[in-house]
């Protein structure tokens, strides 16, 4: 097999898997889960060969044509697509498994783990994807999917509400990206992005039109909204969809039209991500749930790399030339890959302590699980640290590329930065805190225990990537292209950023380890209410968007059904019909039924006719 | 011997005309109405037989003929019509035949 039917075949196995799911095994949960597992283990094995094998390619094919106007469906598989696939299908491997014993007793395993499946299949196909429709259908299609998993325990109204209301902020996201795709054929003739690399026409409004997909996909400020509540949806999925690949990819998508990008633009990315990294930050520091505090980190991370891609380019000195490096991408991309490890971690992890306490979330009510779930714990404290940026560990690495690239370029955005990262360790070390050390706090806590090695074999997977995903100069050859764009502090710049990077964490950790205590309540909440009640109003962007459409979109559209009833139901439709029945009113009354008066209307006939011909009128 | 002109001839065969076709419009009686038709159709075939013969040709003479076979038998059609009708209903008065608007 060539290494395009690879490729061609890691797209399909999941669609296939998805498709055998619906149609035969809506019954049988049990082999239902298997067949996505083994169709994610299968997914898993030929990403990596794909990636280990030297070769990079390009095909396409035509798909519909409409005159001039033509798609194609195609393959663009280069270092950058090929890091994508890992992740995808490593993380969605761990996921899947560790769904196994977390959705084991859920009634509907098969529309479950048929989501999965076809969630696989959008997200690769959006990875592979070689031009911006193919792109966008994809883009569509892990919206539909993150949408139909959210809303998984559709029985509950939250979980509905949560899953519409990530799709339709998502939808308001990808108008703009669909503008911004339209835009871009009309301007290049073309959307292929080899040959938008080739050549281009510079335009501010594009690069801005397509990052609005990103916004919305990746919850950037505004339309970070939904993200949180997403949260509803079942925790490996949150995992999955919520933290690890989705909504990073924006990001990737925001790499792969790294050629359109002009300077304007990037500074309009850069501070929307700065501005969502630290709003995100202190949203964390209020929530009471668990997986709240981790979607909020999450928002919070995807704004580092958004911020990070558009930090933009650097020139580096290399072997005594200069070389401008797309510096943006190496460490937004390598932000992405150590994030999806240790986020995916620590949010099935948080499963796994859900799952423990009976489907407790609220970290205020658990307590003391450190000795009663260690491999949660133990894995779970890799991951807060992999967070936090603690030396050696994952998240250390990328974070210190991305706040080297910010002292180059803005210091601004290094000072927003590192004040994020003082939140980061902050807001970890508190959750880490509250929920593992101490007293068990309610009776779920206390009976916790350790779930079956589906739960825990993905953690300690999870958990070695997290140690060791930052160690670029040891990940396979493939990945070159886009590790090697990754900034590399050197000199007194590194020293400088080493020492902010400890500074922060010294003091974020430090200030939680010393201000929160194992407790039932917000220590925050007890000592500053005023402080606390402001954080945890998230600066009103739920009651500002629920006023919007409530008081403003609400009546616009009572006002234009109003004018709809009256005019176009009302006016036009039923006087149309009121004439044609007035009519028909006039013309049953001729039709009496007496022979007579028929002779009458024929003598009239006549008469008339008469009159006519003789030339009366 | 007292000869009629043309004039009188088509004033008999409108005055026929005309009371056939009140016959058809006020009687109410199906037979009646019937007989009123063919008292119209006569008419006319007067008129023809009085324009044949002041124009000295045979034209109306033939017409008449052709409308004489046809009347025969429309009346023979016709009538069958009135007694199936009959046996149906019991009445062959219109008023009562209007089960088309009923």
């Amino acid at each position: 097999m060539t290494m395009l039917s690879h490729a061609l075949f890691v797209l399909l196995l999941p669609l296939g898997s998805a498709a055998v799911i619906a149609l035969f095994l809506r019954r049988a949960g049990a082999i239902a889960s298997i067949l996505s597992v083994v169709t994610a283990t299968a997914i898993a094995a030929i990403a990596v060969i794909l990636a280990l094998h030297p070769e990079r390619f390009e095909a396409s094919m035509e798909w519909l044509r409409l005159g001039d106007f033509s798609v194609r469906l195609g393959v663009k598989y280069d270092d950058l697509a090929a890091l994508m696939l890992c992740i995808v299908g490593i993380v969605g491997l761990c996921v899947q498994v560790f769904s196994l014993g977390y959705m084991h007793e859920d009634g509907a395993k098969a529309r479950y783990f048929g989501g999965l499946s076809i969630f696989m299949f959008s997200m690769i196909g959006l990875t592979l994807a070689d031009n911006l429709f193919m792109m966008f259908i994809f883009w569509e299609l892990v919206g539909y999917s993150s949408y139909a998993l959210i809303g998984h325990w559709h029985e509950r109204a939250s979980a509905s509400d949560a899953a519409k209301k990530a799709f339709i902020t998502n939808r308001v996201g990808d108008f703009g990206f669909l503008l911004g795709i339209i835009l871009c054929y009309w301007a290049n003739g073309t959307v292929n992005l080899t040959e938008l690399g080739a050549g281009h026409v510079s335009s501010r409004l594009i690069p801005l039109l397509l990052f609005c997909g990103a916004v919305g996909k990746s919850a950037q400020l505004p339309l970070q909204v939904w993200l949180p509540d997403a949260m509803e949806g079942p925790t490996p999925v949150s995992a999955l969809i919520h933290a690890a690949t989705m909504v990073a990819a924006g990001i990737y998508m925001l790499c792969r039209i790294n050629v359109l990008m002009v300077p304007d633009a990037l500074t309009v990315i850069m501070w929307v991500g700065t501005a969502t990294a630290v709003y995100a930050a202190f949203c964390a520091l209020t929530q009471r749930d668990i997986k709240k505090v981790l979607a909020y980190s999450t928002l919070s991370q995807l704004g580092y790399m958004v911020a990070a891609f558009g930090l933009g380019s650097l020139a580096v000195d290399h072997h005594g030339h200069r070389l401008v490096i797309a510096a943006g991408v190496g460490a937004a991309m390598f932000h992405l890959t150590t994030h999806a490890f240790f986020k995916a971690l620590l949010f099935l992890g948080s499963g796994s302590v859900i799952h423990g306490c009976h489907h407790e979330q609220d970290i205020f009510k658990m307590g003391g699980l450190r000795t009663r779930m260690p491999v949660t714990f133990w894995t779970f404290t890799i991951g807060v640290a992999a967070i936090i940026g603690l030396p050696f560990l994952a998240g250390f690495f990328s974070k210190d590329a991305i706040l080297y690239l910010a002292y180059a370029n803005n210091r601004a955005v290094f000072a927003v930065l590192a004040l994020t990262a003082i939140l980061t360790a902050l807001y970890m070390t508190r959750l880490w805190r509250i929920t593992f050390f101490g007293e068990p706090r309610s009776e779920a806590a206390a009976h916790a225990h350790e779930g079956g090695p589906t739960l825990t074999l993905p953690l300690v997977v999870l958990a070695v990537l997290a140690v060791v995903g930052g160690y670029r100069a040891h990940y396979p050859a493939g990945f070159e292209g886009v590790f090697s764009q990754v900034p590399e502090a050197e000199g007194t710049d590194h020293l400088v950023i080493l020492l902010t990077s400890l500074f922060v964490l010294a003091v974020g950790a430090g200030t939680a380890l010393a201000f929160y205590r194992p407790a039932a309540t917000d220590a925050l909440e007890d000592q500053a209410p005023g402080l606390y009640r402001w954080l945890a109003a998230k600066l009103w962007f739920d009651e500002l968007y629920g006023y919007y459409i409530d008081k403003v979109q609400q009546r616009g559209a009572m006002l234009l059904n109003y004018l709809e009833q009256i005019f176009l139901a009302g006016v036009i439709i039923r006087g149309l019909a009121g004439l044609v029945g007035l009519v028909g009113l006039g013309a049953r009354a001729l039709h009496v039924g007496r022979l007579n008066v028929y002779v009458y209307w024929f003598l009239f006939g006549v008469v008339a006719l008469w009159l006519f011909a003789t030339g009366v009128f | 011997m007292i000869t009629a002109t043309l004039n009188e001839y088509l004033i008999l065969s409108g005055v026929l005309f005309a009371l056939g076709f009140l016959g058809v419009l006020l009687r109410r009686n199906t037979l009646v109405i019937f007989m009123s038709l063919e008292l119209m159709l006569v008419a006319s075939a007067l008129a023809l037989v009085a324009f044949s013969r002041y124009n000295h040709t045979l034209d109306g003479n033939v017409f008449v003929f052709f409308i004489l076979t046809v009347a025969a038998a429309e009346v023979a059609v016709g009538l069958a019509i009135i007694v199936a009708l009959f046996r149906q209903r019991r009445t062959i008065q219109v008023d009562e035949l209007d089960s088309l608007k009923h």
